[in-house]
C-alpha cells in the first residue's frame, strides 16, 4: 500500500493542529507528533540517518525543553479551541509556500537513479572507497567523521557554542 | 507557585512524585543509555552515530529528571562537573584532529596512527573515538540546556 499519501496528510493536519491550537500544552504535543511524522517520512526518502535525529530531537528532547519553558505560562481562559487566524501572517505563509511548491517540479522522484547525487563523481569515490580506505560499512559516518572530519569538528563546536552562549546570555559559569 | 515552603524539607519539590513514573524511569533508563550507547558505536556500520547516540544519552538525564526532580539531579551531576564534561568533549575531538597532524598526517587522518604508533585498526577506533567524543559534546550540552531552562523557572516572581 502507498503509505505515502495517509503520512503527508498526518503531518501537514499535526503541523495545522500546531499553528491553530490555542492552548499552547496542546500545540506543543501536536509538535511532537509532527516531528514523528516527518521522522517517518525521512525513513521514506531513504535517510534513515536523519529520521533517528529527527525522532530523537524533534520529538523527544524539544518536546522536553518546551514544556519546561511552558512551566511559568498560564492556561488561556475561556472555551475557544482554536487561535483566531492572522490574516496577514497566513496570506504571507501561503505566499511562501507557493514560492517553494514551483520548485517542487525541479525534484527527482524517490529513488530514481539518475539523480544529481546519485551519478555525481565523488558519491560513487565515496561508496567505492569508504570500507577499503576507512574501514567503516556505512559511507555517511565514512564521510561524517573521515572525510569530512574537520566539518564535523564544526558542527559538535556549534553544539558546544550553544551551551556557553546560553551561560554568557544568562551571565552564569554553571547550568544552574 | 509553593516551591518555597516544600524547598526546606528537601523532599517535594516542583515535580510529581509518582511511584509509577519513578518505577518506569528506575527499569527504563539502563536500556535507553545502553541504546544510546549503541547508536553512538553502531553508527560505523549503519545508521546512527554521535549526535544521534548523544541525543539519546541526554534524554536518559531528561528521564530522570522529571522523574526524581531536576534540582537533586543537578546536584547529584554537579554543576561545574557538567561544564568540565562538556568541554573535556571538545577538547578530546580537538586532541584527536591535532594529534594526526602531529604525527605528520592530514586532520583526522587516523591512518597515521597505525603507521607511526602500531595500533591495529586505527581508522576504525579513531571514528568510534570520535563519536564517542561528539557523544559526550551533545549529551552534556542538552543535559545543560534541560538544567538551565529549568532553572528559569526559580527566578523572576520569586527572587
Amino acid at each position: 500500500m502507498n503509505i505515502e499519501l495517509p503520512l503527508l496528510a498526518f503531518v501537514l493536519g499535526a503541523a495545522l493542529a500546531t499553528a491553530v491550537l490555542r492552548d499552547v500544552l496542546g500545540a506543543i504535543i501536536a509538535f511532537a507528533t509532527y516531528s514523528l511524522g516527518i521522522a517517518v517520512v525521512w525513513v521514506v526518502l531513504q535517510a534513515p540517518d536523519v529520521g533517528l535525529t529527527e525522532a530523537a530531537v524533534g520529538a523527544g528532547v524539544t518536546t522536553v525543553l518546551f514544556l519546561l519553558t511552558i512551566a511559568k505560562t498560564v492556561r488561556p481562559s475561556g472555551e475557544r479551541v482554536i487561535e483566531r487566524l492572522d490574516w496577514p501572517a497566513l496570506g504571507v505563509s501561503v505566499l511562501l509556500v507557493g514560492v517553494l511548491l514551483t520548485t517542487l517540479g525541479a525534484l527527482p522522484e524517490i529513488g530514481s537513479p539518475d539523480t544529481a547525487v546519485l551519478t555525481s563523481e565523488v558519491t560513487t569515490y565515496y561508496l567505492e572507497n569508504a570500507y577499503s580506505e576507512v574501514e567503516v560499512k556505512n559511507a555517511v559516518t565514512a564521510v561524517l567523521a573521515a572525510y569530512r572530519g574537520f566539518d564535523t569538528l564544526g558542527e559538535a563546536v556549534v553544539v558546544y557554542s550553544a551551551g556557553v552562549g546560553l551561560l554568557v546570555v544568562l551571565g552564569k559559569e554553571v547550568f544552574a | 507557585m509553593s516551591e518555597s515552603s516544600s524547598e526546606t524539607i528537601g523532599e517535594v519539590r516542583n515535580y510529581v512524585e509518582s511511584p509509577i513514573i519513578m518505577a518506569t524511569v528506575r527499569i527504563v533508563s539502563p536500556f535507553v543509555f545502553t541504546f544510546g550507547l549503541f547508536i553512538m558505536f553502531h553508527g560505523a556500520d549503519s545508521s546512527g552515530g554521535g549526535f544521534q547516540g548523544g541525543v539519546i544519552v541526554a534524554t536518559v538525564m531528561l528521564m530522570l529528571g522529571i522523574a526524581f526532580g531536576i534540582d537533586p539531579l543537578r546536584e547529584w551531576v554537579g554543576e561545574s562537573t557538567l561544564v568540565a564534561i562538556l568541554t573535556v568533549g571538545v577538547a578530546a575531538f580537538l586532541a584527536i584532529g591535532v594529534g594526526t597532524v602531529a604525527l605528520g598526517g592530514g586532520f583526522l587522518e587516523y591512518h597515521v596512527i597505525e603507521t607511526e604508533l602500531g595500533v591495529y585498526h586505527a581508522t576504525k577506533y579513531g571514528i568510534e573515538a570520535v563519536e564517542l567524543f561528539i557523544g559526550v559534546i551533545v549529551a552534556s550540552t542538552i543535559t545543560g540546556l534541560f538544567f538551565a531552562i529549568d532553572a528559569g523557572k526559580n527566578d523572576g516572581d520569586s527572587e
